[in-house]
């Protein structure tokens, strides 16, 4: 009982010398390794495949053999590759900084006080519980491009159509159109929050000072919600940068490939012609690319729980 | 209420068309779905589009509830998303306790490990699981499915029941303790009751993650039976005879996935804002 009692109060005196290591801990293990394995099982290991599939050239038809860096070194040869990457970065800002700003704007808005508020919290959060296959159906409605409302309505007020999913440059705004209004709910929700949790001295402090609703805004609260901030634009971009579902279920990657983010190149390699060791490589760019945001938020969870 | 007081008219004008224009923004496609999904095929391809159905029907769904498999595809759905669920908050629970509350080498990587894992693209480990799940057999079974969002949902609920220990002070463990508590009956009698709303938030949180998945489900299912509800949205059926395009389908599609999710947002809202918190907001 004495380890475990030790053990449980990590602040108290540790009594290292009775017991073995195994006697010691095993209760601590026995909790966290379940956990650790079945994670482990399911990222590092297939993460670890995949990089060895990528220097392979291993495919539906070919078993496969180690052929080094040759699929990297064909991408760079590859323009839709290139293209991809292009795109893939383009969607990643615009996307993450329009979620943003549209839901700080929300917060704001909601952080009023005004009539019907609760309701109104409710139905901006709709969108956050729909599954994003399903939204880009509920979207596919609104945007088709012969009889969708949204033409309709154009041709009504007498405009031009637009042709929402069959042009490169308007499916590319449709799709990140799509993505704001399913993943704008998130961030409303957390920059609310922020906002309540803003010491309102400080805010009352600005108000007797003589600071306009605006000043107190920029210079007051914006200021105070720098590391919000931080962190959505983070965890949003961590989440952008991989987009599948949306835009296979809105566009599959087209028209031709004017959609076509890494993770769908990857899919695409992959699971439609089968080309194991090629689109392992894909993956990589597109695992490198999301560790490099995902670690630096990771850094930042992992200092704070030390 | 005093800001309420002494807001102009003007102001509130402006705050109240803000506000309206938002809703509309988030609802109107919803509200657009629904419409369209009792509509007539034919009415459904009309110009100029009714806002409210002339002949509302069911006829779009009943077609769906028959080619969809329904009952064994909301069935596996179910019992995907509550298992998967399920499994993750214990799991987790269980190693965000120990993290949170024993000393151990290996702890904080322990916790950085798991958190970031989140960032790693399920397209980069979906191929090898995929190659792996047919060489043991586990490709098109419920239990494969049900593994990887238990696996996908560890980090999530880690976060959601470590936040919630964490602000359980630590003098508690020891006044139970002092009390002559055993350590089985600090977690049990103590611990497990005072987090035990953060295990609800973590579940509901991952269940509908999980319902919601469509990547994996996809690759790792094959035969109609054994799809999940997004799966099957995404291979909308053909209706033969009518040659138009099924605009009703694909909404009355999108309310059957949708629907069975909506009594989760209705009770658990508050809850669920709670998680969303608590995961997002664990290192500020």
């Amino acid at each position: 009982m004495a380890q475990a009692e030790s053990a449980l109060s990590p602040t108290r005196s540790r009594t290292r010398h009775e017991a073995g290591f195994f006697a010691k801990y095993w209760m601590a293990y026995l909790l966290v390794l379940p956990a650790i394995i079945v994670r482990f099982a399911y990222t590092i290991i297939p993460l670890f495949r995949t990089l060895w599939l990528s220097l392979t050239n291993m495919s539906i038809t070919n078993p496969g053999e180690f052929v080094g860096l040759r699929n990297y070194a064909m991408l760079f040869q590859d323009e839709l590759f290139i293209n991809s990457l292009g795109w893939t970065f383009v969607y990643t800002v615009s996307a993450t900084l329009i979620e943003t700003a549209l839901g700080l704007a929300f917060a704001v808005l909601l952080n009023q006080k005004l009539r019907g508020q609760s309701t109104a919290i409710f139905i901006v959060m709709l969108p956050w519980v729909i599954a994003p296959m399903l939204a880009s159906n509920v979207w596919k409605l609104l945007l088709y491009d012969s009889t969708g409302i949204f033409n309709q309505t154009l041709t009504m007020v007498g405009l031009d159509r637009i042709p929402w999913l069959s042009d490169p440059f308007w499916a590319r705004v449709s799709v990140t159109l799509v993505s704001v209004w399913k993943n704008v709910a998130w961030v409303s929700l957390i920059f609310l929050a922020g906002l309540r949790s803003l010491p309102k001295e400080v805010l009352e402090a600005a108000e007797v000072d003589g600071a306009g609703p605006f000043t107190r805004f920029f210079r007051v609260s914006l200021p105070l919600l720098q590391s919000t901030t931080l962190l959505i634009l983070l965890l949003r971009g961590m989440g952008e940068i991989q987009t599948f579902e949306q835009i296979y279920g809105l566009t599959m990657g087209g028209p031709g490939t004017s959609t076509r983010t890494l993770a769908l190149l990857a899919y695409e390699r992959f699971f439609t012609e089968f080309r194991y060791g090629y689109g392992s490589a894909v993956n990589m760019w597109l695992f490198l690319f999301a560790a490099l945001v995902g670690f630096y938020y990771s850094w930042k969870l992992y200092q704070a729980a030390r | 209420m005093r800001k309420r007081n002494h807001r102009s008219p003007i102001t509130s004008v402006i705050l109240y068309s803000l506000l309206a224009l938002t809703l509309v923004f988030v609802f109107f496609p919803l509200f657009w779905m629904l419409v369209t999904s009792l509509k007539t095929p034919i009415e459904a391809n009309e110009l100029p589009p009714t806002l409210i159905p002339r002949t509302p029907t069911l006829d779009a769904f009943k077609f769906l509830l028959e080619r969809w498999h329904y009952p064994e595809v909301l069935l596996n759905t179910f019992v995907i998303a509550t298992f998967s669920a399920l499994g993750a908050t214990i799991l987790s629970g269980m190693a965000a306790y120990g993290i949170n509350r024993l000393q151990f080498p290996g702890r904080s990587a322990f916790y950085g490990f798991m958190v970031a894992t989140l960032a790693l693209p399920g397209m980069v480990t979906i191929g090898p699981i995929f190659m792996t799940y047919k060489d043991i057999g586990l490709l098109d079974t419920r239990l494969g499915l049900t593994l990887v969002f238990l696996s996908g949902g560890l980090p999530l609920a880690m976060l959601v029941v470590f936040s919630a220990l964490n602000s359980i002070p630590r003098d508690i463990d020891d006044a139970a303790a002092i009390d002559g508590c055993s350590w089985f009956d600090t977690l049990f009698r103590v611990m497990l009751p005072i987090a035990m709303p953060s295990f609800v938030v973590s579940f509901l949180l991952l269940f509908i993650h999980a319902w919601n998945e469509f990547l994996f489900a996809y690759i790792l299912s094959v035969t109609p039976e054994k799809r999940v509800l997004t799966v099957r949205l995404f291979e909308m059926p053909n209706r033969g005879d009518v040659y138009l395009p099924q605009y009703d389908l694909i909404a009355a599609g999108g309310v059957l996935v949708l629907l069975p999710i909506i009594p989760i947002l209705i009770l658990g809202q508050k809850r669920l804002v709670e998680g969303i918190l608590a995961g997002a907001t664990q290192g500020t």
